[in-house]
């Protein structure tokens, strides 16, 4: 290894909040405006499973809002899952953008490894 | 050796991306696309490939 980088994920892409909820089975994002508990949000809707309210995400600001008051209103789980499908679709839209193969594998521990081969085929 | 990039995503989504098989620092422009696609960087390791191949200073000895 030459250097390792820890990096706290951002939604930053519509392309790949939507690619995230087709790999977790969600229904697609769609734009809008939402009520929340507490007022409302604009961005792309994300809707998890057993939340009462949608997950709001700006990606041009990067801000993920949401009312789930301590998970009485809809599991973290979700909201976590949502960001690790996420993650593994940005970093493969990116490599492939690249002309980068990519391999994923599976962890044990929940983790999901991808392995891009510089200079492969994808 | 081939030149790869290994991105973990853990449960709760947050990422480590490590790279192998890169000459000193090319390693940290080959995986500068994916870090910045992700999000923000929290920390950074440079590895004992990393330093492979930097040459010693060299000695200056004085002869007189």
């Amino acid at each position: 290894m030459s250097h390792i980088v820890t990096i706290m994920t951002q939604l930053l892409d519509p392309a790949a909040v939507a690619a995230a909820c087709r790999r977790l089975g969600l229904p697609e994002p769609v734009q809008g405006v939402a009520k929340l508990y507490s007022g409302e949000a604009a961005g792309l809707l994300v809707r998890l499973p057993g939340w009462v309210y949608p997950v709001v995400v700006d990606a041009a600001a990067g801000r993920v809002r949401y009312d789930n008051f301590d998970g009485a209103w809809g599991a973290p789980e979700h909201l976590h899952r949502l960001a690790q499908a996420y993650a593994v679709e940005k970093a493969k839209i990116e490599a492939r953008k690249r002309g980068c193969s990519v391999v994923e594998h599976a962890l044990a521990d929940g983790s999901i490894k991808l392995t891009i081969s510089v200079g492969g085929a994808s | 050796m081939s030149k790869t990039i290994e991105i973990v995503v853990d449960p709760r989504g947050g990422a480590t991306v490590r790279t192998s098989g890169f000459a000193r620092s090319a390693c940290r422009e080959a995986s500068r696309f994916v870090e910045e696609a992700l999000g923000l960087r929290t920390a950074e390791t440079l590895t004992a490939e990393f330093h492979q191949g930097l040459q010693a200073a060299p000695r200056l000895e004085q002869s007189n």
